[in-house]
């Protein structure tokens, strides 16, 4: 190194004094100027109430160390999920602290890299949230079918904000949203979409959480995979739908959400059902319900109709015919009966004339005799002392009477 | 009306019951007169129900339409 200053040679009898020294030392650091520098984080220190950040920057290969010193915005712009073991790259110029006699790298810009290892450390943390029980199935509740207020936590004019509101307004006209714009990348985002669902969880209306952020660079959307977040999500009693990125992006935010939806139009879908869907389904359930009744109606009517037009319930004379049946054959029995009785009675009656006819004296007559009747009372002459010479008598012959009297 | 409880499935199942007994015969001609007067009146009951019913699906029906227009 060059003497550029004017300072003589120090030696034992002319010493620098300290600040002389201090400033040398000083001004040789200051020379190496802004240079970009490679290392791991080893440790991150914020203290409360300062804006600065100290850093301490290892070396990724061996076991050398930095002090790195940077605005909180600077780290929050570059770095903002910045956390021990991650890899940086810093523009930053080394600054000498003479009250103290140490020195630092002031750095003005922190980028963080090294992807692979960051997601490694994501996968870390993913595998922490689920051994934990955050991304359990069983835990997720279920977004209500047609909610009454949609809580939307987005970034401001976003187009993941026009997807889901044009959408959700396609699907539903009637849908309601209670939009809360928050920064979706950068220092801030994860505390004020911590704060948005607080106030959205607060708000008894909302009924379901749908936080959307169009795609981005795997940092952008580290916010969606910060610890803090998830937790306030899991604990969060209404049910959040996140749609981070594209369908490729998978933030931590995903697993622990109720419904993982792969876009902001997706959503929108699964918070409101379509309203044209749902009126068709009802259209065709009220056609079957229709179909339905009127069908077991007629059904039955044809079962009624059936037993009614059994005979005997349709006629229920029938019921009584057999009975009538009954009465005329037993009539028709009596009736046979008297007349047989009857018959055989005339035939008795005609034997017996024939007998009685046999027996009367109309045979003897026929064969010549007569019988003498006095004519006054009929009296039967059988000797000639009943009757008078002069007394006048009947003569009954076969042929018919004849009048007489007695002479002799 | 004088059994308001009965529900139209118990009004059916009885009514086959009644017709079933009056179609095996057997009893006495009052028990068959009082039977089919059972039926008849069961008979009534099932068809006021279902004219019951359809009158609601037609008023249903009626009204969907009235508010669909």
């Amino acid at each position: 190194m060059t003497q550029a200053d004017a300072t003589p040679r120090s030696s034992a009898e002319e010493p620098w004094p300290v600040r002389v020294v201090s400033q040398k030392i000083s001004a040789w650091v200051a020379r190496l100027g802004w240079v970009w520098i490679d290392g791991q984080v080893a440790q991150v220190t914020r203290r409360p109430g300062t804006s600065v950040v100290f850093l301490t920057l290892r070396d990724p290969a061996a076991d050398i160390s930095l002090t790195v010193t940077a605005h909180r915005d600077v780290l929050d712009s570059g770095a903002p999920a910045l956390t021990e073991g991650a890899r940086v790259v810093a523009h930053a110029k080394p600054d000498f602290y003479p009250s103290r006699g140490t020195f630092s790298l002031r750095a003005d810009e922190i980028r963080q890299v090294g992807l692979g290892e960051l997601l490694a450390r994501l996968e870390q943390l993913k595998k922490l949230l689920a051994a934990e029980g955050l991304f359990d199935p069983a835990r997720k509740r279920r977004p209500p079918f047609l909610p009454n207020r949609i809580g939307l936590i987005t970034g401001r004019a976003s187009a993941a904000e026009r997807d889901v509101l044009t959408n959700a307004k396609r699907r539903w006209p009637a849908v309601e949203f209670r939009v809360v714009n928050v920064a979706v990348q950068g220092p801030s985002a994860v505390s004020q979409i911590i704060d948005a669902l607080a106030v959205l969880e607060r708000d008894a209306d909302v009924d379901v959480i749908v936080m959307a952020r169009g795609g981005g660079s795997v940092e952008d959307l580290l916010p969606f995979s910060d610890e803090a977040l998830c937790r306030a999500v899991f604990a969060c009693r209404t049910p959040v739908i996140s749609a981070i990125g594209h369908e490729t992006d998978t933030p931590l935010i995903d697993f622990v959400a109720d419904v993982r939806a792969s876009t902001p139009t997706d959503a929108a879908k699964r918070a409101v059902p379509d309203l044209a869907d749902e009126l068709r389904l009802i259209a065709t359930a009220r056609a079957r319900l229709d179909r339905a009744a009127t069908n077991l109606l007629d059904r039955e009517q044809q079962r009624l109709d059936a037993i009614r037009s059994r005979p005997v319930l349709a006629n229920p004379i029938t019921m009584l015919d057999s009975r009538s049946d009954q009465v005329n054959s037993l009539r028709e029995r009596a009736d046979r009966t008297v007349s047989h009785r009857l018959d055989r009675a005339a035939t008795e009656l005609h034997h017996t004339l024939a007998r009685l006819r046999a027996l009367s004296p109309a045979a003897t007559l026929e064969r010549g005799y007569a019988i003498v009747q006095r004519s006054d009372n009929g009296a039967v002459l059988r000797d000639p002392a009943d009757a008078s010479v002069g007394d006048a008598v009947r003569l009954r012959l076969a042929g018919g009477e004849l009048a007489a009297r007695v002479t002799a | 009306m004088s059994e308001p409880t009965v529900t139209y499935e118990e009004a059916r199942a009885e009514l086959a019951r009644v017709v079933e007994r009056l179609e095996s015969g057997g009893g006495t001609l009052e028990e068959s007169l009082a039977l089919w007067e059972r039926g008849e009146h069961l008979a009534d009951v099932c068809q006021r129900w279902l004219d019951g019913a359809r009158a609601r699906l037609d008023a249903a029906r009626r009204d969907r339409d009235a508010n669909a227009t």
